[in-house]
Formats: C-alpha cells, structure tokens, sequence
C-alpha cells in the first residue's frame, strides 16, 4: 500500500499559498492520507494543511516526496500527480518590478519642478494622483484587554462555538466574494484564504487552546502568534510573507468573536485618494473602494507580499518602505504616486503636475499600442499568418490566455476536471465550465479534448484497468465504447456550449477512421436529442482529431474526408515514433522534435493535410519554444498552441521572421545528420529575424501642432515611447537636449536635425515630424522649421549600416529638390518609400 | 584651386556630413577641387593622405572638436571654423580660404 509521487519545486517564489491551498483543495476531496517532505529541510507536513505545508518552506529547486496512502490512494495521487505535473507551474508570478540599486536619475524637468519628493520601493507600476488619506489599519491579531482580565470561568463549549462561527462566518463572507466577477488573481488570493481558515491544523490549535482553559479571543491571537512565528523562520522570503496573511485572517476572527470592526478599514474615499498606511493586508486592499484608489503608500510590506500582487493586478501604483510615511504626507494633501521610479512627489508646483499629466499622457499612448500588438493575430514580415493559441486546464487560466494575446484556446484539456472532483463532474457543471471559457474568449474559438484518461490517470467512476505499458494501451478514445454514458454527458455539455460562441471538438488518442465515425455516431445523436428539446447549438461546429498515433498520417486522405481539422500533438507524437518514453530520462533525449526524420514526418502530414485543404494546428510542448519557430514556419501550420506566458515572445518572433526564409531553413533541417546539426543551424540563423527598420509609420507625424521647439522634440520622443523604441523617454529626451544645448540643430531651409547617441533607444531610429505651422529652432539662417528628422542611434555595438543610412540622409537634406519633395509627401508611407529610393536601401 | 578639407561635429551623425556636403557642391561649383574627410560617429571616412595634402594649397577645417591625425597638416595654410559655418555659407568660406 501507499504511493509516493516526486516533484521539485519549479517556482521562484516558492511553494507559496496559493498553489498550496489548491494542493489542500484536491487532497481534501479523498480519504487517503496525504504527506509531503521537503528533502532539503526535512519537515513532512500534511498536504490538507495549507499552514502545515508553508511552513516546511518549500523553495525552488527543492526536491520533495508525497506519500499517499489509504483506500482511494490510486486517485488522490492521479489527481495530486495531474497538479504537479501540469497546473503548479503556472502558479509562477511575473518578477516583482523592483529599481535597481543605483537610483534612477531624476528627470531633469522634474528635479526643476520645485516639488518634494520621497523614494521607496516601487513594487506596482503606474501612476497615480490623488489626496492622502491615512489608515490605520491594524494587522497583529491581539486580544482584546477585557478580555485578557475577565476573571469569569471559561465555559469550553461556549468558546468552542464561538470559533465555530467565526470561522464559519469568515469563510461565508470571503465564498460570496468569490462568486462575484472576481480576477483570477483574486480568487486565486481568497481561495487560499478560505483554504487558512478552514485548515484543520488551524482548528486543531484554535480547540486544544480552549482545552487549555483560553478564551476564544485568547486561543485565536495565540494561534496568529505560533502560526507567524512558525512561518517568520522559513528561509523563502515569499513564504515568510504570508505570516501577515494569517494575522489579517486571524484578525477577521476575532472581530467576529468580539463583535468589533477592527479589520474592516472603513474609509469612506470620496475621490481619487492615495491611502498611506504602516502596512496593510490583502483582504483590506479587496474591502477599499478600488474606483478611487489612485494609489497606495505603505511604510512597510514585503516585495511579494498578496497586497502587493493584488495592487498589481488591479494596476494600482504601490511604493513601500518609506519609513515615517505618515508623518511626511499630510492628510488632504494632492499627491503623486510615481509606481515607475519610486517616487511620492509632493508640494506639487505647476511644472509637476505638467510633468505628470503628461507622463500620464505617455503611459495611456503607450497602453493603447501594447493592447494593439497584443491582442491582433501576427504575419511574418512577408505576410504568413500563423495563429498563436493557449493551452489551459482550467477557467482560471483563461485571463492570462486572453491577457497575454492568444488567438483562441488552441487546446483545453477537460480531464483534469475529471480528476480534481470527487465525483464525475454533471452534465451541468461541465455545460458551465466550458460556456465560460467560450465567453471569457470573446470571439475567438475554443478547441476543447474530450477526455483523455488512461491506466496512469485513474478516476474511480471512470475504471480503466491498470496496464503495464499504460502510453501504449486503453486511453483517450479507445476507452469511449464502454463509457458511453460519460462520454455523452461530455458532449452534450461542448455542444451546449457552441450556442455561446465559437466551440471545436477534438478527439484524442485516434488511431483508426471507425473511431471518428463513432465519435461523430455520438455527437449527431445528442445534437438530434438536443434538438428534438428546442436547445440551441451550433449544427457546424468542427470536429476534429489529435494527430498524436503514428499510423493515422497514413490515412490521412480517408480522415481528411471525415475531420474538419487537425492538431498534432507532438509530445506523444514523437515518443510513439522514436519508440523513447519521455518519461524515462535514460532515453527520453532520443525522442527529439528536432530529430531530421520527425521534422521531414511532420513535413509530409502537414503537406498532406494542407493539399487537401484541412486545418491543421500544433499544440505539444514544441510549440512553446521560440527557438523552434523558424520550423514551425517553414512548415506552413495554421496555428500553434502553447502556455499562455510563452505567446507574447512567440508573436514578437514571429512577426521578425520570413516564411520564404524558414521554408528554406526547414529544407535545409531536413537534410542534417541529427537533432544536435538541426540546432546548431537554427541558433547560427538567428540571422533570421529582421531587426526594426529605422523608420516606420509610427514615428512619422505630419501637421503636427507645437508652438515651440520643445513641444516638437517632446511629440517625437512620445512617438518613439508609444512605439516602443524607448522605454526611458526621460532620459532619450535629455539626450536629445544635451546636443541641442551645444548649439541649435536647425540647418537651414527649413530643417532640423535634432540627435542623439544613447542606449535609453532601443533600436537605432528617424523619426520625422511635418509641422502644421513653421516652429523657431535658432538655426543659422534664421529661417524658422517645417520639417524636424530626429535621428536616434543607440551608444553600444554601434551599426555601421545605419550610420551610413544617417550620413545619407544628411547630406541629401542639402539638396533643395530632396527637401521640396518631403515637404509635399501625402502620407508617412510615402515619405518613407521616398527616403528609402533616395538613400538606395530598404529603411 | 585644390581644397582639402576636414569636417568633424560634436556627435558625428548629421552635422558632419552635411558640411561636407556644403563643401563638396559648392566647391565644385566655384571652379575648385576638393577632397573632403569626414571624422563621424564611425571614424575617419574618404581619409586625406601626405600626397593630398601636399598637392593642395590651402585645408579647411569645419569643425567643433579636436580633430584625429592633425600632424598631417604641419605646413599647408588653414582656416578653421565651426562646423556651422560650413554648411550656412560654404561659399564665402571657400572664397576666404582662396585668398
């Protein structure tokens, strides 16, 4: 009896609460005790107990063992596996954004300005204006002083019912906070409170305090303090952090044993306010009226803090440590909170504030292009559109898919429903989970797999016999016949769900055609059913199959008559073709996706497939690495699915690369000898990707309106921020003044020249601004500006191509034909093609 | 007349070619020749040797900053002005220089 499972920790932060309390969730649903050791430190904890497992501190890189045993050992630990191995990575957060050592330098408009200013830490970015209101917030969980002195006898059962209720009453409040629209990220806060709460080691010590003769006030501050105490030795920082989760929890309850409000902050904001406080937890962040929070002051709280991950996924602006914070800011006072370079500006004069509506100005331009780029579909730079999809698990993923710009959900896996319910999930809840992940995606379309269960993923109401070989044996679609009923019940609920929006059916695990027709027997059946009741689908949803067992690319004309589309699912693709288990380290590397003989396979199915005008899609593991993108390419897919943080990178790629060019990079692959030459070819051709071009629509403006020199210079470098070819305009913008403090860039006839060579650019740029009316600009001839070319050359790794783009340009703009014809161009693209024929090279 | 000249400006992106430029076009213009060397942001360009500027009679100098390898220049006349002047009046600079 008993199983044990072995997992190291991937996350840099450790195995923290969240992905703890989602572990006591599952291992709460069985019987079975479950029990984790940290290799390194030693501690074995319950699993049940999100506190029991903070405090054996799990840090990255720690090796541990799970042991479960008891009567339903097989499924709690198919369930705890299926965690580990494909949802606890995702519980990694973005690296808090923290100023470096050496303090950034003040803008210089700014340090100018008059107004006072404080520097802490910035762990939330933005920037926020409002009036102080300080809050006192209190976060130890202390007894009440009456309390502690009331010489009356303690009745146990009275104060065991007390605690009861608290718990009960605080768990209740923060379960009908979850049924709200919360974000994921908040959820994902409060389940792990409500998790805290309702941990029996928790109630354990709460009980035997009162067995001791405490009172309930008494029992939960002595828990508070032996919880924190234990969770302040831990090594990981994160970890230690969450000893002020517990006080905040542990504060909630006493409030409701003593009937007071202490945790409740009960400020009434009536405008844009910056809260200061000494710290402050999560809960009382959630209970704020967040439409006037502009930003937030704490004296202190740690960088990973939940405070601080819900301010930064609600994009509220947050500094920390800023000692005597409520001492230095006056209540009412308007205040900035600068959450880029750490700065609280007070005593705004009027240079400030202009200097902050306009970086405000900056940072919603800025926003506008960033949700352009990544919500849009990419082309390669010679115009091949390829799809990027999200694979999920859950609805609670789906924000980050949307966030970071997935074209679709290329693959939502429905097992793991299966395994984390103690029963089979209804017809219902399934209709609910996957008519949510339709809405959440707005259009864009929803590829859901039926169940994929075999031998190595038991689920006790859906019995599978255990196999020796379980890769090789009854799993995914094989196992449909003899679990109709479950399998009806999945497919009424996905075709329910294609009445909400876009809705593809994928099969797994196909190996033969007389399974797709019996799948499809199946979905005609219940669309005949559904209809026969007046309940509205999609007649044309896709049905299609993974293209994960070897023998189905030889049938590929036959399937190709039945599927609408396809999805390669290389992980198992390519174990089954190398005859290699990627689960066995010893020969796992002889199952290489770049092996020469895969990629000229994949060649031949995407050809076949494409020739007889299919879909066809990737969605294993290959997918998500930037590196093989030039492959997937030259292939010539539809679409590729992989973890939503991998997109973003996929897409900026993509967009660089040309398909003509990855076709041929793809042929040559598949003449190499082996995986390692394969690699070696596709890193050597990172000349591949196409570096920006120096001038582009973006940073082109024509009739721009300034009155003055500065407001042109200031418009042009805002264009190149928005564009993204500064992240510093401060200090591009300070460059640029530098040289014009030299002497004036005005060269004559009308033109300036302003320049500048620093790395605060992130590529080597012209920008072009056409003024509506002519601007004073010093030059020589005394002759004021129409047309003003910002020349921007990074200081490092200086390219010798570009310069001598500059020094073209320059000298052409002595020829009165050149400048004439500028001055006349319709559009930006016009001017750019000119000046691209002109200098003879592509800009 | 046989000009040499040298143009060098504070960042070496713009100002430096356009005078060279300036002087080339206008030089040419008035009858002269010229060779012009650039000192950029990329170093020495269309560099002037011992035997160009023995040949010349007189070396401009449109330049805002020291200039590299002036030992090059030990005996030939030179006028020096700001890069500037170069490109706003290439034309009365050269007829200065030829006096």
């Amino acid at each position: 009896m008993a199983l044990d499972l072995r997992f190291t920790c991937p996350l840099a932060s450790g195995l923290h609460a969240r992905p703890a309390s989602r572990l006591a969730e599952i291992a709460r649903g069985f019987d079975a005790a479950c029990l984790v050791t940290n290799a390194r430190t030693g501690v074995t904890a319950d699993v049940k107990s999100v506190l029991a497992v903070l405090a054996a501190d799990v840090g990255v890189g720690d090796a541990c063992l799970v042991r479960v045993d008891g009567r339903d050992e097989a499924d709690a630990g198919a369930a705890l596996r299926s965690f580990l191995q494909h949802e606890l990575s995702g519980y990694e957060d973005a690296p808090t954004p923290v100023t470096t050592e050496a303090a950034p330098i003040l803008p210089r408009l700014l340090d100018t300005s008059g107004a006072t200013w404080w520097r802490g830490l910035a762990v939330s970015p933005g920037v926020g204006i409002g009036r102080v209101v300080a809050a006192t917030v209190v976060v130890c969980a202390t007894a009440p002083r009456d309390d502690l002195d009331d010489e009356a006898p303690i009745d146990p059962h009275v104060e065991r019912r007390r605690i009861d209720h608290a718990i009960q009453s605080v768990r209740a409040r923060m379960a009908a906070r979850l049924g709200h629209r919360t974000s994921a990220v908040e959820a994902a806060i409060l389940s792990a409170h409500v998790a805290i709460v309702t941990d029996p080691l928790l109630l354990d010590t709460l009980l035997a305090a009162i067995a001791r003769g405490r009172s309930a006030p008494q029992a939960i501050a002595d828990a508070a303090a032996h919880f924190s105490g234990a969770l302040g030795r831990v090594n990981t920082p994160t970890l230690r952090e969450r000893a002020a989760d517990i006080q905040g929890l542990c504060v909630q309850l006493l409030d409701d044993v003593c009937g007071s409000q202490i945790a409740r902050t009960a400020m009434a904001l009536e405008g844009p306010s910056v809260i200061v406080a000494e710290t402050m937890t999560p809960q009382q962040l959630l209970d704020l009226d967040r439409r006037w929070i502009s930003g937030l002051v704490l004296e202190t709280a740690g960088t990973t803090s939940h405070t601080v991950i819900l301010a930064r996924s609600l994009g509220i602006p947050m500094i920390v440590d800023i000692p005597q914070a409520r001492r230095c800011l006056v209540a009412g006072e308007e205040v900035v909170v600068d959450g880029h370079r750490g700065l609280v500006v007070a005593g705004l004069t009027e240079a400030a504030r202009a200097f902050y509506a306009r970086e405000l100005k900056r940072l919603r331009a800025r926003e506008v292009v960033i949700a352009r780029a990544a919500v849009g579909p990419v082309t390669t730079v010679d115009g091949r559109g390829l799809e990027v999809g999200a694979n999920v698990s859950s609805i609670e993923e789906l924000d980050a898919a949307r966030r970071s710009g997935a074209d679709g959900i290329g693959l939502f896996r429905t097992e793991v429903l299966f395994l984390r319910a103690h029963d089979l999930p209804s017809e219902e809840a399934q209709y609910q989970v996957y008519a949510a992940a339709v809405r959440a995606m707005q259009g864009r379309p929803v590829i859901v797999r039926t169940l994929d269960l075999g031998g190595d993923k038991p689920v006790a109401a859906v019995p599978l016999p255990p196999e020796a070989n379980p890769f090789l044996g009854y799993r995914g679609v094989r196992a449909y016949v003899e679990h109709q009923d479950i399998v009806r019940a999945q497919l009424r609920a996905i075709v329910r769900a294609s009445a909400v929006g876009p809705v593809q059916l994928l099969v797994p695990m196909v190996s033969s055609i007389e399974e797709v027709l019996w799948v499809k027997a199946q979905v005609a059946h219940v669309q005949d059913e559904l209809a026969a009741h007046e309940v509205p689908f999609d007649r044309d949803m896709p049905i299609g199959i993974m293209l994960e067992v070897p023998a189905v690319s030889f049938v590929l004309d036959r399937l190709c008559e039945e599927v609408d589309f396809f999805s390669i699912g290389t992980n198992d693709l390519c174990q089954y073709f190398f005859a290699a288990d990627r689960g066995n380290a010893r020969v796992a590397p002889l199952a290489s996706v770049t092996h020469p003989g895969f990629l000229r396979f994949l060649k031949q199915i995407v050809d076949e497939v494409r020739t007889r005008g299919r879909w066809v899609g990737l969605c294993g593991e290959m997918a998500g690495d930037v590196r093989w993108l030039p492959l997937l390419v030259g292939l010539g897919l539809d679409e590729i699915s992989a973890a939503s943080q991998q997109i973003p990178a996929l897409k900026a790629r993509i967009a660089r690369l040309s398909a003509a060019e990855c076709v041929e990079r793809l042929a040559a692959a598949m003449e190499c000898g082996s995986a390692e030459a394969v690699e070696a070819l596709l890193d050597q051709a990172r000349a591949l990707d196409r570096p920006r071009p120096l001038v582009d629509p973006e940073i082109v403006r024509f009739d721009g309106a300034c009155g003055t020199k500065e407001d042109a210079i200031r418009m042009l470098v805002d264009a190149f921020y928005a564009a993204g070819r500064t992240d510093d305009p401060c200090s591009m913008e300070d460059a640029v003044w530098r040289r014009e403090a030299q002497y004036a860039t005005g060269v004559g006839n009308g033109i300036a020249v302003p320049h500048c060579r620093t790395d605060a650019v992130t590529s080597d740029s012209i920008g072009i601004l056409r003024l509506q009316s002519p601007v004073e600009w010093g030059a020589p001839d005394g002759q004021p500006v129409r047309m003003v070319f910002l020349l921007a050359t990074r200081e490092t790794s200086p390219d010798g191509a570009h310069m001598q783009v500059f020094s073209r340009l320059a000298r052409k703009l002595m020829d009165a034909e050149f400048r004439n014809h500028l001055l006349r161009a319709d559009d930006p693209r016009r001017v750019i093609d000119r000046l691209s024929d002109e200098l003879q090279m592509a800009l | 007349m046989k000009i040499v000249a040298v143009t060098a400006c504070p960042t070496g992106i713009a100002h430096t070619y356009m005078a060279a430029e300036q002087l080339g076009k206008t030089a040419r213009a008035l009858g002269h020749q010229i060779k012009v060397e650039t000192q950029g942001a990329m170093g020495i360009e269309n560099e002037l040797s011992e035997h160009d500027i023995r040949e010349a009679q007189v070396a401009i100098f449109a330049v805002d900053i020291e200039i590299e390898k002036r030992e090059r220049f030990g005996s030939i006349k030179v006028v020096q002005v700001p890069v500037q002047e170069a490109i706003r009046d290439a034309g009365g600079l050269i007829a200065r220089a030829s006096v």
